[in-house]
């Protein structure tokens, strides 16, 4: 069927512009990409279970993440850029987790076998999400984990109190139930060389991580009693028996790690907690809730000081020296602190470096490893220079769990389609891979008011410190109920929420008119079913005259059509037009002489 | 002074013949040499997408404007309106913006003023952006004595479609019979005044109570407990006799 130029060209404009496909603020900065908007109006709506359902379609650890997640999402919510007060997205993930992720929910359909084997290194959630992603495909896949637990840094890394262990071991059985085989207490490198492994099967994606603790070179620090925070934290985590907390600890950086390290020495017994930062109170790296979470348990926050020098009496630390730190970046925003020649003096019996950590080769050599120590790869395919091995997560250049959990999806997608003798990269929608921006311009609603952010309910600091329990207890139904009702759903369903035509036939006029221009035809009814009302032009931001563009297309309709309605129930209208023209019905009277 | 050609439309003289032979009489006090054309502009075959057809039938109508000698043509129906207008040698008044300029019938103004009804004002979506149409409808129910609330949100430039608009009818029924019930559910009150025939027939089609303007200026005083007509557009076979009843009716008045 032959479509007018008119026709061609509108629907184009409509296909190409409609903003109905962009995706909301949150959505597109969840690397991802879990369907926000949806599940917290489900939230709001009481249908926990629908809620937890959708969150499950792009999350494996929906319990895990709605507690740890640094929700990049709520830096975008319209709420947080118009009023400060985003929504408490991660906090309403976990409400829709405890209250109904019932295991009957989960998922566990895979593709017919494919026989092709893939190692993982890492039960990390890189590790974990590229396993599962290719376990739905049909592979056969075999974790490798050097530690006889799953989650990697979530488990020995993250402390208790703010994840619960048995939470992650119930989550890591959605990989047991897919088939995955995860083989514990296997360190590549050391127990099985890493070219066996590769030898062995079809494909191999190293996910090992950042665990090397990084100790800054300052004088006196191969002393005694000083740590870092990566061997700290796995210490505790694994019960390390030999553990010892000083009395007086201090532990130097700025982060969350930093504040997880000074919290968790707090309630393994130390008497003070100490805390430097380069940073001053606004540059501080790390989270508000973490803060505020640390000064209220009693940790001491020194802000803008730097190590100098460590003290020791016998063999083990004493104390440090601080210089005054009077800017943490240089002209061009490069990480190059200078100091003042103002100094200060604090003892301690134990110092914890928080300050960051690097990739420790699991491939002798086989990998070069750049900048940060990341392991060199393509940023878009995650593919080495060696045939069939991929990277993801921390080692990869991630640096959150939810982004290293998108890189193990990307690594699974470039595994696919290496498996399948694919281009790594044709056609390949890599924005669907990652963070990215969003087109979406919408005004914000014309009622809408500054509702605070709702607060979960939290256990006394006094209590906390006592114990690993965890601290924050979430939300109840009602104040669930409440957050939820916040969002502002930034998406572009305006014309969808007038028109109730579009919706018997699209998700949005843009997918309708795509798929039109893609097919080259597109459903009569739905042409034929629209009112010309003009009430979605009224609204839509883009001007769309989709009345217009039906118009034209039941023209180009009635051409192909030797020159009638391709519609049966229009039959009638010639009958109709045939008579209300005839003479019998119509009627002309001159007025006047 | 201009002469002015009046068009009843096709659905006004199909559902109230009597209606249009009150207006005439009305415009013809004000305007002795006017003259009238009941034919059809057109329109349905536009809405379905015969263009060629279109032209054809909209020629027809000109044809009819053109042996009257009028140079501006008064409008009952809104898509006569819309085809008109496009057309550049002739004015095109719509009748509703014309009642508060020439005014009423003496004796009707004021008739309602005891009524208890309060009607929920629908207007036409094909002239949304005619704020003379919207305001000539309050002016007259005012005029009349009726009291009468806008559908919030919903009303002039917002308002929705009746579910009659773009032939969707005979196509998609359910679609079609969901927008009217949506629209009913628009309005604060039950009964609803409406400046388009086609308008009606959908409120009623879906049981609510509604009235042409024309049946409250030139019918009896409408009060709560009054049911309103029938829906004489959904039998077809009436609604042929009223247009060939109208067409009788003019024909009588213009002699
Ligand atoms: C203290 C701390 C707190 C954090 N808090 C948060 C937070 O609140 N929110 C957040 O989003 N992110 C947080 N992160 C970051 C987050 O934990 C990481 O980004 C994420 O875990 C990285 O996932 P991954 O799978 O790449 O690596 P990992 O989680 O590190 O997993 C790698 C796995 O590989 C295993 N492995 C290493 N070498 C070998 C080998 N040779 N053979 C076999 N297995 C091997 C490791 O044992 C480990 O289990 C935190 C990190 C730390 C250190």
């Amino acid at each position: 069927m032959v479509f007018s130029q008119t026709t061609l060209e509108n629907a184009k404009a409509i296909a190409e512009n409609c903003q109905g496909s962009h995706r909301a603020f949150c959505a597109s900065r969840c690397p991802m990409h879990c369907d926000v908007i949806g599940y917290v109006n489900l939230i709001g709506e009481g249908k926990t279970t629908d809620a937890i359902k959708k969150i499950r379609e792009a999350l494996f650890l929906p319990g895990t993440l709605g507690r740890i997640c640094a929700h990049p999402c709520e830096t975008v919510c319209r709420r947080e850029t118009e009023f400060n007060q985003p929504i408490a997205i991660a906090a309403l993930k976990r409400y829709a987790a405890d209250m109904a992720d019932d295991e009957s929910l989960w998922d566990i359909s895979k593709k017919p076998q494919t026989g092709k084997k893939i190692a993982v290194i890492g039960a990390g959630p890189a590790g974990a999400q590229a396993a599962i992603d290719l376990a739905k495909e049909g592979h056969d896949v075999a974790i490798y984990e050097k530690l006889d637990v799953v989650g990697g840094m979530m488990r020995v890394g993250i402390p208790e109190y703010r994840l619960p262990r048995n939470l992650i071991d119930r989550e890591y059985t959605y990989l047991t139930k897919l088939g995955i085989a995860i083989n514990l207490g296997v360190e590549i490198g050391k127990d099985m060389p890493f070219n066996e492994l590769a030898n062995n099967h079809d494909a191999v994606i190293v996910a090992n991580g950042a665990h090397q603790g990084f100790v800054p070179p300052i004088k006196g620090a191969e002393t005694g009693g000083i740590t870092n925070a990566a061997d700290f934290l796995k210490s505790v985590s694994l019960g390390d028996k030999n553990l010892k907390v000083g009395k007086n600890v201090l532990v130097v950086g700025g982060g969350d790690v930093a504040m997880d390290c000074a919290r968790t020495a707090l309630r393994l017994g130390a008497e003070s907690v100490n805390l430097v930062s380069l940073e001053r109170m606004e540059e501080l790296p790390a989270s508000k809730h973490e803060q505020t979470g640390s000064l209220d348990e009693g940790v001491v926050f020194n802000l803008g000081w730097g190590g100098e020098e460590i003290f020791s009496e016998n063999g083990s630390v004493s104390g440090i020296k601080l210089k005054e730190c009077t800017s943490v970046f240089d002209a061009e925003g490069k990480f190059s602190p200078s100091f003042s020649e103002n100094t200060q003096e604090i003892s301690c019996d134990m110092l914890i470096f928080a300050t960051g950590q690097r990739v420790q080769d699991v491939t002798g050599g086989a990998l070069a490893q750049g900048g940060g120590s990341r392991y060199d790869a393509d940023k878009d395919t995650l593919a080495t220079s060696v045939d069939k091995v991929f990277v993801a997560g921390d080692c990869a250049g991630a640096t959150i769990v939810v982004e290293a959990m998108a890189l193990g999806r990307k690594a699974a997608v470039s595994v696919n389609r290496f498996l399948a003798g694919m281009d790594l990269k044709e056609d390949r929608d890599l924005d669907n891979e990652y963070s990215c921006e969003t087109a979406l311009d919408i005004p914000l609603p014309e009622d809408l008011q500054d509702l605070p952010r709702k607060h979960t309910r939290e256990l006394d600091p006094k209590a906390r410190i006592g114990s690993f329990e965890e601290c924050d207890l979430g939300f109840d139904d009602e104040t669930a109920l409440q957050e939820s009702q916040r969002c502002i759903k930034c998406e572009c369903k305006q014309c969808m929420t007038e028109c109730i035509m579009f919706n018997e036939f699209t998700q949005f006029p843009g997918m309708m008119f795509e798929a039109f221009l893609k097919d080259g035809k597109i459903e009569p009814l739905a042409v034929y079913s629209c009112n010309m009302c003009d009430q979605c032009t009224i609204v839509c931001p883009e001007d769309f005259k989709f009345a217009a563009l039906f118009g034209d297309l039941r023209k180009d309709m009635v051409i192909a059509n030797n020159g009638e309605s391709p519609m049966a129930g229009h039959k009638a209208i010639n009958m109709h037009q045939k008579l209300g023209f005839s003479k019998m019905f119509t009627t002309r009277k001159k007025g006047g002489k | 002074m201009s002469r002015k050609a009046f068009l009843p439309g096709c659905a006004l003289p199909s559902y109230n013949p009597q209606a249009v032979e009150a207006t005439i009489r009305h415009l013809k006090n004000i305007y002795p040499d006017l003259s009238v054309v009941q034919k059809c502009c057109g329109k349905p075959t536009i809405a379905v997408g015969q263009a060629e057809k279109f032209a054809e039938r909209f020629a027809g109508l000109v044809e009819d404007i053109k042996y009257c000698e009028a140079d501006e043509v008064i409008v009952a129906c809104q898509s006569c309106m819309k085809t008109l207008k496009g057309c550049e040698d002739y004015k095109t008044t719509s009748l509703w913006e014309l009642l508060p300029l020439i005014g009423l019938p003496k004796e009707l103004v004021g008739k309602a003023r005891d009524s208890d009804v309060v009607f929920s004002v629908h207007d036409s979506c094909s002239v949304r952006d005619y704020t003379g149409i919207h305001n000539g409808i309050r002016w007259t129910l005012a005029a009349l004595g009726y009291k009468f609330v806008d559908p919030p949100g919903r009303a002039r430039d917002m308002a929705r479609c009746c579910g009659f608009g773009g032939m969707i009818v005979p196509v998609s029924p359910d679609i079609a019979q969901r927008v009217m019930r949506r629209r009913v559910d628009d309005f604060p009150t039950s009964k609803s005044v409406v400046y388009c025939a086609a308008c009606r027939s959908s409120f009623m089609t879906v049981g609510a109570d509604s009235w042409h303007i024309l049946d409250l200026l030139f019918g009896d005083v409408v009060y709560e407990n009054t049911p309103p007509p029938a829906n004489v557009l959904a039998s077809p076979l009436k609604a042929w006799g009223n247009r060939h009843k109208s067409k009788r009716l003019i024909n009588t008045v213009m002699k």
